[in-house]
């Protein structure tokens, strides 16, 4: 690495001497002295003056850069610099350099400090989103309360009195209502706790087919209610990592779907596991309508449906699979969907396997050391 | 603002004395008519200070707390308990509509506390719950 200084000395100091040393040469060799003397004097001149210009010039130039290089850091550190007028004395390509400088530092400085406001406002409404949630979560859930809990009253005859027909259809409707309230609500909040990382699951050790056997007798006077086949196919007896209530809460809104979109008549829906190396995929298949090919990728977003028309068969927010998936997710499985058009659909998700044998098992459930937590 | 709300005189040995804490009155009111129906004593208060002077100077079988309430909520009346008589904390049911942690949950089964129920809450299963921490 050299200076520019370094270099204009040594370049013009070199010229200097070699100019000075023709002049000596020169005066040594001559005939005439007085003509050699005049040249030697001469070439003196020019270079103590070629000395004095490189001296001048190199000041010039480097000034203004090392100027420059300190303005560059000083911005670099701070995203700031402080205005300086250079005087009219120095090169003039530096001056427009360093004025230039200035103007881009400005202009870079100020978009710096607003993306910083807008950062810090984004931070702060992402807080506040989070309390409105919240505090939404509650403000929604509490007036349930007591609607659901004057309608249970309201059914029970020997605390409320006898209601005639018409008084407990009116009664059964509210109910209806409320329920579909209550689970909306219930979605928006889970929805929410996922988009957030905040979905709390446990980790316990369960027998794969307990999870499909709760779904199925949960789910079979309904089906049997609505004229649809449901059929459970149990193929492993392994132990996964799993949460109950999530697990059946998946299990709830697939089922549910399959029963939307099955055929009024012969309508089939079957749940069951299948086997696999490190994990045990659960399925839940229906012979409906199917899902059109360019659609099943994006059914697992949030508020995605298949069917937007005004006139779709099926109520719902939307929210279902996209919180089967995040439950899923979180439990350590995926989940996906394979269908045929007219055929059917199946939905299958993935939970990993506890290594641990079933007697083990039976054993530490009567000593309680089973529950494992992740956060 | 705390009404006892007994219905008779009878001293019937599975007549149970509730103690209500929620700062919803609609919700306190709900149950403890639905409990008075159902032929036990509910006592209802609506503020947690109240509540907290109630668990102290009289007896209770049970105890139905809220936990987000103003003032003195849920978390200090079980914090002084858990200080001053944890005995009392066997007989508290935390019904409450915020989402408590699962580590918030494992927390209050480590301090004996029955049971945290999420509003909305089925009554029967309340019912349920008061009877088996009084018995």
């Amino acid at each position: 690495m050299i200076k520019i200084k370094q270099a204009l000395f040594l370049i013009f100091g070199i010229t200097s001497f070699i100019i000075f040393y023709i002049g000596f040469l020169n005066y040594i060799t001559t005939q005439d002295e007085s003509v050699g003397l005049v040249i030697l004097i001469s070439s003196a001149i020019v270079s103590i003056g070629t000395l004095i210009a490189t001296f001048y010039i190199s000041n010039n130039i480097t000034k203004p850069i090392e100027l420059l290089a300190k303005r560059m850091n000083e911005f670099s550190k701070n995203n700031f610099i402080v205005k300086k007028s250079l005087d009219d004395k120095g090169i003039q390509e530096l001056k427009i350099l360093n004025e230039n400088f200035e103007d881009m530092a400005k202009k870079v400085g100020g978009a710096l400090e607003k993306e910083k406001l807008l950062n810090a406002n984004l931070q702060e409404m992402d807080i506040r989103k989070t309390e409105f949630m919240s505090m939404i979560s509650h403000e929604l859930k509490t007036p349930i309360m007591p609607i659901m809990g004057y309608l249970q009253m309201l059914k029970k005859e020997e605390i409320m009195g006898k209601l005639n027909e018409k008084q407990l259809d009116a009664l059964n409707e509210i109910t209806i209502s409320t329920e579909k309230l209550q689970k909306l609500i219930h979605d928006v909040l889970t929805a929410q706790k996922i988009d957030l990382g905040q979905l709390s699951v446990e980790k316990d050790i369960v027998e794969a087919k307990t999870l499909v056997e709760n779904s199925y007798k949960a789910f079979y006077p309904i089906c049997e209610n609505k004229d649809v086949k449901l059929i459970m196919i149990l193929k492993t007896s392994e132990m996964v990592y799993s949460d109950v209530d999530r697990i059946s809460q998946v299990f709830s809104n697939l089922i549910s779907n399959a029963l939307a979109f099955v055929p009024e008549k012969n309508g089939v829906i079957e749940i069951g596991t299948r086997d696999n190396s490190d994990n045990v995929t659960f399925f839940v298949r229906d012979n409906g309508v199917g899902i059109p090919e360019n659609m099943q990728k994006n059914i697992f977003k949030k508020f995605y449906q298949v069917d937007t028309s005004s006139k779709r068969k099926k109520d719902g927010s939307g929210l279902g699979l996209s919180i089967c998936e995040g439950i899923v997710r979180k439990l350590g499985g995926r989940m996906w969907v394979e269908s045929t058009i007219n055929q059917g659909s199946t939905f299958f998700f993935d939970l990993p396997k506890a290594k641990i044998p079933v007697e083990t098992f039976k054993h530490l459930k009567n000593s309680n050391r089973l529950r494992e937590t992740i956060s | 603002m705390s009404n006892t709300m007994s219905s008779s005189d009878n001293q019937d040995e599975s007549r149970l004395n509730v103690l209500v804490i929620d700062d919803n009155e609609q919700i306190t009111k709900m149950i403890s008519s639905f409990l008075d129906l159902s032929n036990h004593d509910c006592t209802v208060v609506n503020d947690g200070k109240e509540g907290m002077e109630l668990i102290k100077t009289k007896a209770f079988d049970s105890i139905v707390l809220d936990l987000a309430m103003p003032e003195f909520d849920g978390y200090e009346i079980l914090d002084t308990l858990q200080k001053e008589d944890s005995s009392q904390l066997s007989k508290i049911i935390v019904l409450t509509a915020s989402n408590v942690p699962i580590e918030t949950v494992r927390k209050f089964k480590e301090l004996g506390i029955s049971s945290c129920l999420q509003k909305p809450v089925d009554i029967d299963q309340l019912l349920l719950k008061i009877t088996s921490v009084a018995t």
